[in-house]
């Protein structure tokens, strides 16, 4: 027989006490495993969904539209151009992750025929730098099935091939191999020119703006356009990101005449600061969990030191040391508070998707998919710290047990 | 072991208490010796000194006066874990109020002891001191499946298990009948005659205390009287 499991029969004698002093340290793990998890799964799917708008930030000419709807409503004569050079400039900062070149122009879609009536006349024209593009959006693939068999990019120097996105193509159902007809009016030139592209791929869906986008070699479209020197976008990702990293790099760029850095995140703003919001209220709630617990903990162990008086006494008597008691008493605390921070670490595994549940029922996070992960790391944190908590619960009632003397302690008895 | 070896010494032992202004002479000035092999009760009215004077000669208590040797060494000044040592190696112990541990089975109560002595314990010496006081069918029943009488046994054979020189005893029939209470000293002289140790016992019931070798009344914190059978 070891000391360990005396504490464990000695707490099998109050069952009740035992069991409400373990749940309180439960509830306060469980708690805090939740709350832990939420945070980390929190801050996975903001930056998932930070990602998933592959640019964090571009680089376009003061007053330039940039998303869809505004583009399509001007017409396409709203857009601006930067000179190359720019990207020349940029492209080493320090801060930039990776950046890709883009450039936007309007054309006119020859009717398919199909859809006559359709309101859509033009098409967003975008010739990018197909590594750099996929560096910053990844996901991006190529349908498959009947009729999008063999899609993939175009080569670099083709001056015939398009690729479309998923909506571009679907609309007029073209599949690849198709042609694709439109009418390009190049700067400065007096007559617009009609041009036959060859559909060399079609892009699955991704729910953003390349669904609706044609895309073209960089320099093909420059050429098209007659803007050879001409950029729309850079689209940037950013090395690290941060609030004060995107500032820094602002500042460093605004500089720059008629350009401006827009964060297409006026979102993850928002996220950035919820984060640290919900990081106060889950350390506040943790804390107070924690302190309840814990004086949970302490007022159960010394409840029960006093009732044991007349035995500690005894085993004072028949020679047990200060140190034996200390012993005796602080294991009991641990295993109070091991028991709690096992049952409660499992209640909180098991409960994640309920939580997840719940949190998303109450507060619109803006965030798709998990948001409460529990990994290694806080499972192995909170054991620690519920380890911890019971070391210093355990000290003062161990430390009142292994003072009692001997005889204050039998004479109580009798 | 050698008969009539000297095990506790105690010259002019005393202990005072301070209540307000008044000072308890709860032991005035004792001169004691317990010496191997003899079983000395301790008689007296309630708040005589007995349990007063036992608790000094188990050093659980320090005197206010006078001297204590246990096998020839002075206990003066020890510290606490020191004294917890000198009574594991030389005493056991046997209470009123038995004392057993209720969520551990008899053998594991008395096996206790050696918990603290860092002792592997040995199921069979258990087992042979459990026989000595009755109760070998007994090991693995808890406290409460026992009778009062079989409980004290079982503190008893607690107090046994690390082979005491003394074992001491403040009044051990206290809680129990008077069939029990005989059959506890009986079992008390057999432990004297058959394993050679010594018993300090106390008691108020004068015919259980005359079983002993030696008797010594307590009046007032002074032995009154000494009696040797
Ligand atoms: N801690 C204390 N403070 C003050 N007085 C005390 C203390 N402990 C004991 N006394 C007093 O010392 C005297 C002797 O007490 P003690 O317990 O030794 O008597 P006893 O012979 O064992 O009595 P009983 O037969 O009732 O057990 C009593 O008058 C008691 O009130
Ligand atoms: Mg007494």
């Amino acid at each position: 027989m070891r000391f360990v499991s005396m504490a464990f029969k000695n707490l099998r004698r109050r069952p009740v006490r035992s069991i409400l002093t373990i749940t309180g340290v439960a509830l306060a793990v469980a708690v805090a495993v939740s709350l832990a998890g939420f945070n980390l799964g929190y801050r996975n799917a903001i930056e998932r969904s930070i990602d998933r708008l592959g640019f964090q930030l571009m680089i376009m000419s003061k007053g330039c539209p940039y998303e869809a709807a505004t583009m399509m409503l001007k017409g396409g004569t709203g857009l601006l151009y930067l000179p190359s050079e720019i990207y020349e400039k940029v492209r080493n900062d320090p801060d930039i992750g990776s950046i890709t070149p883009v450039f936007i122009g309007i054309a006119e879609k020859e009717g398919s025929g199909i859809r006559d009536d359709s309101g859509s006349a033009f098409a967003i024209i975008a010739g990018i730098d197909v590594q750099s593009y996929m560096e910053m959006k990844p996901w991006l693939e190529f349908e498959t099935g009947t009729g999008f068999e063999n899609g993939r990019w175009f080569k670099v120097d083709s001056e015939d091939e398009v690729v479309m996105g998923y909506e571009a193509a679907t609309y007029e159902q073209r599949k690849v191999g198709d042609k694709f007809l439109a009418t390009i009016s190049p700067q400065g030139a007096a007559r617009s020119i009609q041009k036959t592209f060859r559909i060399a791929g079609i892009l699955k869906r991704t729910g953003t703006q390349d669904d609706g986008t044609v895309f073209l070699p960089l320099k093909n479209a420059q050429k098209l356009f007659n803007r050879p020197n001409e950029l729309t976008i850079l689209g940037i990702k950013m090395k690290q990101f941060s609030g004060a990293k995107l500032q820094e790099f602002e500042s460093r760029w605004l500089s720059l005449p008629s350009v401006q850095v827009v964060s297409l995140q006026q979102v993850k703003s928002t996220l950035v600061m919820l984060i640290g919001t919900a990081q106060t209220m889950i350390a506040a709630v943790t804390i107070i969990a924690v302190l309840v617990a814990l004086i949970g903990v302490i007022n159960a162990i010394l409840m029960s030191v006093y009732e044991r008086t007349g035995e500690i006494g005894v085993m004072k008597a028949i020679g047990a040391f200060r140190g034996d008691i200390f012993q005796l008493i602080w294991i009991e605390t641990l295993v109070i508070c091991i028991i709690g921070a096992v049952t409660g670490t499992l209640v909180a595994i098991s409960g994640s998707r309920l939580v997840e549940a719940a949190i998303k029922k109450l507060i619109n996070l803006g965030v798709q998919g998990s948001i409460v992960l529990i990994n290694w790391q806080i499972i192995t944190g909170v054991m620690a710290g519920a380890v911890i908590v019971g070391f210093f619960a355990g000290l003062y009632p161990a430390w009142r047990a292994a003072s009692m003397h001997p005889i204050d302690a039998i004479r109580e008895g009798e | 072991m050698e008969k009539g070896k000297t095990i506790i010494e105690g010259f002019g032992l005393k202990r005072y208490y301070q209540r307000g202004s008044e000072t308890v002479k709860a032991v005035d000035g004792i001169d004691i010796v317990i010496r191997s092999g003899e079983m000395v009760s301790v008689l007296g009215p309630s708040g005589s000194g007995k349990t007063t004077l036992v608790h000094l000669l188990s050093c659980l208590d320090a005197p206010t006066g006078g001297s204590l040797l246990v096998e020839g060494v002075s206990v003066e000044g020890l510290s606490e874990d020191e004294l917890a040592g000198v009574r594991r190696k030389t005493m056991g112990f046997v209470f009123q109020k038995f004392y057993l541990l209720p969520t551990l089975t008899v053998a594991e109560n008395v096996e206790l002891p050696l918990l603290f002595l860092r002792k592997q314990p040995d199921r069979a010496a258990t087992m042979e001191v459990l026989g000595q006081v009755g109760l070998e069918d007994r090991a693995e029943h808890l406290p409460n499946e026992l009778s009062g009488g079989q409980m004290q046994r079982a503190a008893i054979a607690r107090g046994l298990i690390i082979n005491p020189r003394l074992l001491i005893a403040d009044e051990p029939t206290g809680n129990l009948d008077s069939e029990n209470s005989k059959s506890i000293f009986d079992l008390f002289g057999h432990l004297v005659r058959d394993k050679g140790i010594s018993i300090l016992v106390t008691t108020h019931n004068l015919s259980l205390g005359r079983l002993a070798n030696r008797v010594i009344t307590l009046q007032d914190g002074k032995v009154v009287k000494e009696d040797r059978f």
